[in-house]
């Protein structure tokens, strides 16, 4: 048999990329800034996002696209703090979600009714760090019932992430986690990463993520 | 964990790259997966040699390359043209 060779070249991550980048431009033309929130399951995502409708659905228009692999719950936790769509994905297995199903997810939702994208992610420390959904910026939630060094077991999904939340700070006092260890860590993966501490719980640090996420929407209004 | 899509999106480029009736002639998928590409090569060759074995595809076999960085892409498919070799005798 004679065999031929076919030069091919393309980036397995292509048709996702190209997605992506239709939804960053659909956001940056309804000037909507868009945050993919990512970590391991439980360490707090939804409560987060609970906490931030609370209080910031009442001066700002919140959308939130939420992933699970299997049921919604998320979205049906999240659906009583906010009188908006909240949009569920289910994978159906899938350990991620993808650029495809955030723009299928979009077309249910008003953008220009919308102020700030939320999409929470299915939680996962590795395959999330692949996928482009078009976000701003992706925010990697931490958890201190999790250990000091999960940002050097994972290192992509840190390396990918600009903001990273440590949250359940309510609980230092019963675990054995040291916050500097674990920052210093994190940074050792990614240095410009920023930080909060929260506690969804006790409110702890939280003023301080609603005024960054203010901050996000302001940004991204039309001068 | 997200190996099956990863491959099932290499079978979409390989598949792109021929025309129908050739699909099944590919013998061989190269594939680079970068040291920092966060792709697990093992579970990626898995899910491959059971694509790659399925139909549209005949028989192909994937071919993992390790290499330096986070790039992950298809490098070429080996294809049967039907011809005979032209070194058999």
């Amino acid at each position: 048999m004679a065999v031929r060779t076919i030069e091919v070249r393309e980036r397995v991550m292509a048709k996702n990329d190209e997605l992506a980048a239709e939804v960053r431009r659909l956001l940056a033309a309804h000037h909507v800034p868009a945050l993919n929130l990512v970590s391991g399951p439980g360490s707090g995502k939804t409560m987060l996002l609970e906490r931030t409708l609370e209080r910031l659905g009442p001066e700002m228009r919140i959308a939130v696209v939420t992933g699970d692999v299997q049921t919604q719950n998320d979205a049906d936790r999240l659906a009583r703090h906010t009188d908006r769509l909240v949009q569920a994905v289910v994978t159906n297995g899938a350990c991620h979600l993808d650029a495809r199903q955030v723009g299928s997810a979009l077309e249910a939702i008003d953008l220009a009714d919308t102020d700030l994208l939320f999409i929470e992610n299915v939680g996962n420390l590795v395959c999330p760090a692949s996928w482009d959904l078009g976000e701003a910026a992706k925010v990697v939630l931490f958890s201190v019932t999790e250990g000091e060094d999960k940002p050097a077991k994972y290192p992509k999904m840190f390396r990918e992430s600009r903001y990273c939340v440590l949250t359940k700070l309510d609980l230092l006092p019963y675990v054995p986690f040291d916050l500097a260890l674990a920052e210093e860590t994190a940074r050792g993966v990614n240095p410009d990463l920023k930080f909060f501490h929260t506690s969804a719980r006790t409110g702890e640090g939280l003023d301080g993520w609603f005024d960054f996420l203010r901050a996000q929407v302001k940004a991204s209004r039309p001068a | 964990m997200h190996e099956m899509s990863l491959a099932l999106e290499v079978c979409d480029i390989a598949r792109r790259h021929v025309s129908p009736e050739q699909v099944a002639s590919i013998v061989e998928v190269v594939v680079e997966v970068g040291d920092d590409a966060g792709v697990v090569a093992d579970s990626l060759e898995f899910w491959l040699e059971s694509m790659l074995s399925s139909p549209p595809f005949g028989e192909a076999k994937p071919v993992i390359r390790r290499v330096p960085g986070d790039v992950l892409r298809v490098s070429y498919l080996e294809v049967d043209d039907g011809r005979p070799d032209d070194r058999s005798p």
